[in-house]
């Protein structure tokens, strides 16, 4: 038996697709033009770096992690060291080593720092939590976002402590935010073509098999958090610029539920529904702001109670937990010519079973 | 012990309680090995003991001479000793081919490489229909040949088989008598078979070992082994009479 094509010719449609979708997304906020719109667009590409990032690690290795928002304050303060004016820092953030109290960087190297330095802190952490498995590791992850986060809200003279890090550059524009997204997109899908992203997957269906097949699960399940640990950094990075303004609380809990719940609801166990999770969470999300605000509704004005946001997720989450919990792309691949899912779990199609 | 897989005054206890007590037995290359016993006598143990799942509490486990009883799973694997499980332990959600492509990258392989030598070892076994199938889905049989082919893939001088005949039928078993002769003559490999079917193992191995509550009490050629009254009482116990018939 021959096959007649690779792998890659095989499940470039899959990237393709995606970045289609989001080439549409980014070019809506260009027609429409309007600041709001704009904004939401770019929150959208944010969340798409984020949870791709939580995809590559959660949906390759089969381990939940809630520490991954940890690495995105990581990022987003590194770019806000690098790249806020010096005579600012001095007089909030003096602990700061000379170097980076002096720097006033790009923010494109603002970006690469940040995905660098959370990507090396992953490493560090990833050496010690991934030697754990299932549900121990689970926690362990959750006590490793609680520690950076208790490290940055208390760490005056180097993060501000709980007061906002104000003066980071503000981009205003798209295209870097959506430059990035495919950049995730790109590294995701090439990690989960890769003879490293197959063993993992081994080791998530049957870890003594896999352990059996001379796959060290261990290293590959680090492989797999470095680079997601390294995408959360640039989304932070990227949350911060789009911004302008970190604090500590902003990466704790409710980024780490909506993250999830993104993921849960596209497909865990799929790129696809990384990205269709965050498209079609976020518009609900963006619909509610517009009620929370009010609507006109022929003179009268009908306003949603705050907090609804965060109602409305956790019901469509435990919706399809309960009646489709592979999500809706059933953890199968958007693809080209098996529209519109196929299942590339290894980079090629799942053929029927039975 | 040159070209051999062996096991040298092995014990195993837990909690106290012993699961194997100095077992010593050897797999030679080319030929098939048996090890029968009943229910507990502790061959799952063994077998995860050569394959490094489980460390000795005394003795030691040699590969051609070498000492690698305190090595981890994934590096006996890339020493040559492979094992197949009880329960198949397939990579349900990959496909076949899939499947044999984690060896192939587990032993240090490009994925283009892993997929030709895959494409390869099915075509060996004569499952090339199933590659693009999910494993997680596949028939009782099938499943099997898959763990024996996935095994395969790390071209093992040793291969471990944990009753690859449980549930088949009389003409699957055949099937499968004929894949393990190849395995040794063809391939070289020296292979355990832990299995319950007693005439297959009769009918194949060239020596089989009898362990009965963590000990070898018997072990010899087939003929030897069909004679033992030892090996009948403690393997068949009661039923000795109503199994005579398959030895």
């Amino acid at each position: 038996m021959q096959r007649s094509q690779t792998i890659l010719q095989r499940t470039l449609s899959t990237p393709v697709i995606l970045i289609a979708i989001l080439a549409i997304v980014a070019l809506a906020a260009l027609i429409v033009g309007t600041g709001p719109f704009n904004q939401t667009v770019i929150e959208i590409f944010i969340r798409i770096v984020l949870v791709v990032g939580l995809y590559v690690f959660i949906g390759n290795s089969g381990v939940i992690s809630f520490g991954h928002i940890g690495f995105t304050c990581l990022g987003a303060y590194m770019t806000a060291w690098l790249t806020i004016l010096p005579a600012m820092k001095k007089s909030k953030l003096k602990g700061l080593p000379d170097i980076i109290l002096n720097a006033k960087l790009h923010y494109g190297w603002g970006l690469l720092a940040a995905t660098i330095f959370a990507g090396l802190c992953a490493y560090i952490i990833g050496k010690v939590l991934m030697r754990l498995s299932g549900i121990a590791a689970s926690i362990a992850t959750f006590a490793v976002l609680a520690v950076i986060i208790q490290v940055y809200s208390n760490w005056d003279s180097v993060t501000g402590a709980q007061s906002s890090v104000v003066g980071i550059p503000i981009v205003r524009t798209v295209w870097p935010y959506f430059a990035c997204a495919v950049l995730v997109v790109i590294v995701a899908y090439s990690y989960s073509i890769s003879r490293s992203g197959l063993a993992l997957r081994s080791a998530r269906d049957e870890a003594i098999a896999a352990s059996a097949s001379g796959v060290d699960i261990t290293r590959e399940r680090l492989i797999a958090f470095v680079i997601s640990g390294a995408m959360m950094g640039l989304g932070g990075a990227l949350y911060a610029h789009s911004v302008g303004v970190v604090t500590p609380d902003t990466f704790y809990l409710n980024l780490t539920f909506i993250c999830l719940s993104m993921l849960v609801v596209g497909g865990m166990n799929s790129l696809s529904g990384a990205v269709l999770g965050v498209v079609i969470l976020s518009s609900i999300i963006q619909l509610l702001r517009w009620f929370e605000k009010g609507v006109d509704f022929g003179g009268s004005i009908v306003a949603l109670p705050l907090g609804v946001q965060e109602i409305a997720i956790g019901v469509v989450m435990i919706v399809i937990l309960m009646f489709r919990p592979s999500g809706l792309t059933r953890n199968k691949e958007l693809s080209w010519p098996h529209w519109p899912f196929k299942q590339l779990p290894a980079g090629r199609s799942r053929a029927p079973t039975g | 012990m040159g070209n051999a897989l062996s096991a040298q005054q092995v014990s195993v206890a837990f909690d106290g309680l012993k699961a194997l007590s100095n077992v010593t037995l050897s797999v030679p290359r080319g030929e098939v090995t048996g090890l029968i016993g009943p229910n507990g006598a502790g061959k799952t143990t063994f077998v995860n003991v050569l394959t490094g799942f489980q460390q000795p509490d005394h003795g030691r486990v040699l590969l051609d001479g070498e000492d690698v009883g305190h090595l981890k799973p994934h590096l006996m694997r890339r020493r040559g000793i492979a094992r197949t499980f009880q329960s198949g332990r397939l990579f349900a959600e990959l496909s076949v081919l899939d499947n044999f492509e984690v060896t192939g990258v587990g032993l240090g392989l490009s994925r283009r490489e892993a997929a030709e030598k895959a494409e390869a070892m099915l075509d060996w076994i004569g499952i090339s229909s199933l590659a693009e199938r999910t494993a997680g889905g596949l028939p009782y049989t099938d499943e099997r040949r898959v763990a024996i082919g996935r095994a395969l893939m790390l071209e093992p001088k040793y291969l471990l088989l944990d009753e690859p005949a449980a549930g088949m039928s009389a003409e699957e078993a055949a099937d499968l008598v004929r894949l393990i002769r190849r395995i040794a003559t063809d391939v070289g490999c020296g292979v355990l078979l832990i299995e319950h079917n007693i005439g297959l193992v009769l009918s194949i191995c060239s020596h089989i070992h009898v362990l009965d509550s963590g000990e070898v009490i018997e072990d010899g050629p087939p003929s030897a082994i069909k004679a033992s009254e030892r090996v009948r009482h403690a393997y068949m116990g009661t039923q000795a009479d109503a199994e005579g018939e398959i030895l």
